[in-house]
Formats: structure tokens, C-alpha cells, sequence
């Protein structure tokens, strides 16, 4: 595999227990008496490869495991089989108010997730750099964010994970919310992370923003790969679905 | 050194968001032993008039329990609020009770530092062996993460482990010799005292406190041994089941 390849995955299948109908405590569970759980396959045999500075965009119905296929080339969960090979480092996922405490302030969110993203806890820079790209005011940064409204939540979680540099950005239909104000601005600073050459593994229900952000894409079916290809030809595709 | 200043953080956030919202803060830590010290000098203290000095007695078993009880009530639940950060950044899932142990291992010695200076009136000896407090309370707390990774890592696929777990705290709590002497329950009920492992740290952490001797080897071996025992099943089941999490949260 040359240096260039970032995200390798070899026949990767992800499945997990699912709790089967009806069982939901101990108390089903013992008067039931079945197993309580059965295996329930969310990606089947799925191969790709993304290069370095690469945008992949993956298109796909809901319920298709377009979610369980970034976390798991997050790392976030682990396959059943197949082989998976990642070389670079990941900014936390993008999904709307992803990983957001909602009972602590704006500030505090961001001095815990910097934290776990493993940057140094005060790192002002950071710090600054987020507050000024969400145009949060100083106010507002300071109540509880569970008080923000799906806009402001975009983008303070939008603002953290661009903050930190790393090699990958993963983005899961997060732009949506966003007024259209905030949207160009992160329309911007995704095509200037992707100029910087950067990686960015791109969610979204818009084959538009998927075209003009993405080189190559995929497209997700029940957890298989049914198409792939350039970015433009799978949006195609995704469109025929409907 | 990253994952420190990860669980770091992620003990502050458990400090930040217990006390969020109300006035008292973390005095709460302190007013439920407090209220329990009371009722038990109100109710039993003449009763067992065999022990002598029966406040500091009550004490050092009290505040060693409420470390147990909040440790497994606060960690019970830490995987299952914390969807969100698992569903969006890779940090290991274990951080969650790892972090919970350490944010009530700031309330203990808070609480410790309390306790200890009020039982000045109450006879308690200051000498360099209270230090033993910091080995027990390390054994008591890898005990007590050991069956908090068990019960939260349930509670992710089962909810009323967490309601099982608050229902029979009261009767593990009287069934550890904290109000009462240990004589009380002899013969062959000696036994249901001799199986509960919670007893031995309470003992420990006793004999710290109020014996006149120093705690026996043989007390720190089976304590130790309790611990390791204990964190090793709890770490085991984890492991078994963390990859399921994701899935169930």
C-alpha cells in the first residue's frame, strides 16, 4: 500500500447484536427465555480505498449504514471481518450537536472536546479560532448549549471540528441547519480544508453539495456498496433512486 | 499523558454537571453521611452502648459506604449519557467510569477533610497512620470500579440493572456492620457478613480510624485480593461487551 492511501478497507463487515423484539428487561427476558439478542449485519463486504487529499462523498437512502461506515472508519466501532487500514488522524465526526454536553456552557463543551480530542485543554488559539468562525456571541457561548437553537448547535460543532488539524474531516449531514449564511461560510471553509489538501469523507442527502464538494463517491444500498465512481455519475444515480 | 488530560476533563465535566444548578454544591456530598450520623445517634446509639465512642465508629464506616454507593450510582449510567461523545470521537469507552470513580475520589477527600477535622471532638487520634487512608481508599476504589464496569456495561443492553442496583443498596447497606456491631449478627448468619466483600473494606477503613491497633496484614491481603479479583471479572465483562455499546446507546 503506498503512503498516499489513507483509508484502506478490504471486505470490512460491521454487524451488531440487535435486541430482538419485545425484550427490552430481565423480566422478558426471563419469561421469554429466548436469546435476547440476535446479529444483525449493517455493512456487508465493503472495499474501498481514499487517497490523500481525496473527498468522498457517500450517498445513500437512510437506514443504508451510511453513519456506521464513517464511525467505523473513524474507529469508533470495530468489524466483524475484513481488514482495515487508516493512516492519519480524525477530527471528531460532524453530525449536528454531536458529542455536545447539553447541560454545559459553549465553553466549556469546547475545552472538553478539545481535551478529547487530545489537543492541550487551554489552547487558546483554538479556542479563538472557534469562537470567531461560529460567530457565537460571548453571551451565548456562556449558557447551557442546551438553550441553542439546532443553528447555533451546528455551528459551535461545526467550529470545533474544523479547529483542530487533523488529516481527515468527516461530515455527516451537518449543513442543513445552518442559516444560509453559516452555510456558505462552511461551503467556504470545507473547499479551503479540501485545498489545503486535506481529506473529507462527506454525508449528505444534497447530491448538489456532494458534486461540488467530492472527487469520487459511493453510493450505499442495505449496507452494500452498489455503485461507485465519480462524484457526478453517483449523483446521478442517487437521484434514479427516487 | 493524552489520556490523562482526557479523563481529566472528563472528571471535571462529572464535577461541573453534578453540582450545576444548585446552591449547596458539593456540601450535598457531606449532608447525606451527616443526616445518616444523626439518625443513627438518635436510634442506636444507646442501643449498642457496648461500643464505645459510637460517632466515630459510625463515621468511618458511613463515609467509606457513601464513596461505594456514589461511585456505582454516578457510574451506573456514565456510558449510556455520554451517546454522544462515544457516537462522535474515539476515546475509550472506559474513560466514562474511570472518570466518575475519580470525580468521587475529589468528594471523598473533601469529605475526609471534613469528617476528620470534626472528629477532633469526637477522639479521633491524629497520628501519621490515618496516611493509611490512601491505600485503602485506592483498594476500596479499584473494588469499586471493578463492579461499576460490570453494572454499567449491563445497564447499556439491560436499563433495570441500574433500578435492581438502587434497590438492593439498602439491604447491602445493613447488611455491612456500619450501624451496628459486628457481634450483633453471630452464629450461622456470620456467614452472609463473612460473604459480603464491602464488609472487609469497611473493616479496613475502620481500623484505621477508630481501632486502637493497626490494621492486621491478613486485612490489607484479603482486601487487596478482593480488589484485583473484582476489577479483573469487571474488566473482563467489559471488554466482552464494549464493542456492542455503539449499537445500544
Amino acid at each position: 500500500m503506498g503512503n498516499d492511501t489513507l483509508i484502506e478497507f478490504d471486505d470490512v463487515t460491521v454487524s451488531f447484536w440487535q435486541n430482538n423484539v419485545g425484550i427490552h428487561s430481565i423480566k422478558d427476558l426471563v419469561t421469554q427465555r429466548k436469546n435476547p439478542f440476535s446479529n444483525k449485519t449493517i455493512l456487508k463486504d465493503i472495499s474501498f480505498s481514499v487517497k490523500r487529499g481525496e473527498c468522498m462523498g457517500v450517498l445513500g437512502r437512510n437506514g443504508s449504514g451510511k453513519s456506521t461506515l464513517l464511525r467505523t472508519i473513524a474507529g469508533l466501532i470495530k468489524p466483524q471481518k475484513g481488514k482495515m487500514t487508516i493512516n492519519g488522524t480524525f477530527a471528531p465526526i460532524l453530525a449536528i450537536s454531536a458529542g455536545l454536553e447539553l447541560e454545559l456552557s459553549g465553553y466549556e463543551n469546547m475545552e472538553l472536546l478539545l481535551a478529547l480530542y487530545g489537543k492541550r485543554r487551554k489552547d487558546t488559539d483554538a479556542i479563538q479560532s472557534i469562537v470567531s468562525f461560529s460567530e457565537l456571541s460571548d453571551e451565548v457561548l456562556r449558557m447551557p448549549t442546551k438553550r441553542y437553537s439546532s443553528g447555533m448547535l451546528a455551528r459551535l460543532t461545526f467550529s470545533i471540528s474544523v479547529a483542530n488539524d487533523a488529516d481527515i474531516l468527516i461530515i455527516d449531514e451537518v449543513l442543513a441547519v445552518g442559516d444560509q449564511g453559516f452555510q456558505n461560510k462552511c461551503m467556504d471553509k470545507i473547499m479551503q480544508v479540501r485545498n489545503e489538501g486535506k481529506t473529507i469523507l462527506f454525508v449528505s442527502h444534497f447530491p448538489d453539495d456532494v458534486a461540488k464538494i467530492c472527487d469520487t463517491a459511493i453510493l450505499l444500498e442495505n449496507g452494500e456498496i452498489a455503485h461507485r465512481g465519480t462524484a457526478l455519475d453517483m449523483c446521478e444515480h442517487y437521484k434514479q433512486l427516487f | 499523558m493524552q489520556n490523562i488530560s482526557r479523563i481529566y476533563a472528563l472528571s471535571k465535566r462529572n464535577i461541573i454537571l453534578r453540582y450545576k444548578n444548585s446552591i449547596a454544591g458539593f456540601f450535598w456530598g457531606f449532608f447525606k453521611p451527616l443526616l445518616y450520623l444523626l439518625i443513627f445517634i438518635v436510634v442506636f446509639s444507646r442501643q449498642f452502648s457496648t461500643i464505645d465512642n459510637y460517632v466515630l465508629y459510625a463515621t468511618s464506616g458511613l463515609v467509606f459506604w457513601f464513596f461505594f454507593a456514589n461511585v456505582t450510582n454516578q457510574s451506573i449510567a456514565s456510558i449510556i449519557s455520554s451517546s454522544g461523545i462515544i457516537k462522535s470521537l474515539n476515546v475509550p469507552v472506559v474513560f466514562f467510569p474511570l472518570s466518575e470513580l475519580i470525580g468521587e475520589l475529589f468528594n471523598l477527600f473533601l469529605s475526609l477533610l471534613v469528617f476528620s477535622t470534626a472528629m477532633y471532638w469526637f477522639g479521633l487520634n491524629y497520628s501519621p497512620r490515618l496516611f493509611m487512608v490512601i491505600p485503602a481508599v485506592f483498594l476500596f476504589g479499584t473494588f469499586s470500579l471493578g463492579l461499576t464496569l460490570i453494572l454499567c456495561s449491563l445497564n447499556v443492553f439491560f436499563r433495570d440493572v441500574g433500578i435492581l442496583w438502587t434497590t438492593v443498596q439498602p439491604a447491602l447497606f445493613y447488611l455491612t456492620p456500619i450501624a451496628y456491631p459486628e457481634s450483633l449478627i453471630s452464629g450461622k448468619y456470620n456467614l452472609v457478613i463473612k460473604c459480603n466483600p464491602i464488609y472487609y473494606f469497611i473493616k479496613l477503613a475502620r481500623s484505621i480510624f477508630y481501632e486502637p491497633a493497626m490494621p492486621p496484614l491478613s486485612l490489607w491481603m484479603k482486601c487487596l485480593a478482593i480488589a484485583v479479583v473484582m476489577l479483573s471479572v469487571g474488566y473482563f465483562v467489559f471488554n466482552r461487551l464494549k464493542n456492542q455499546f455503539i449499537a445500544a446507546i
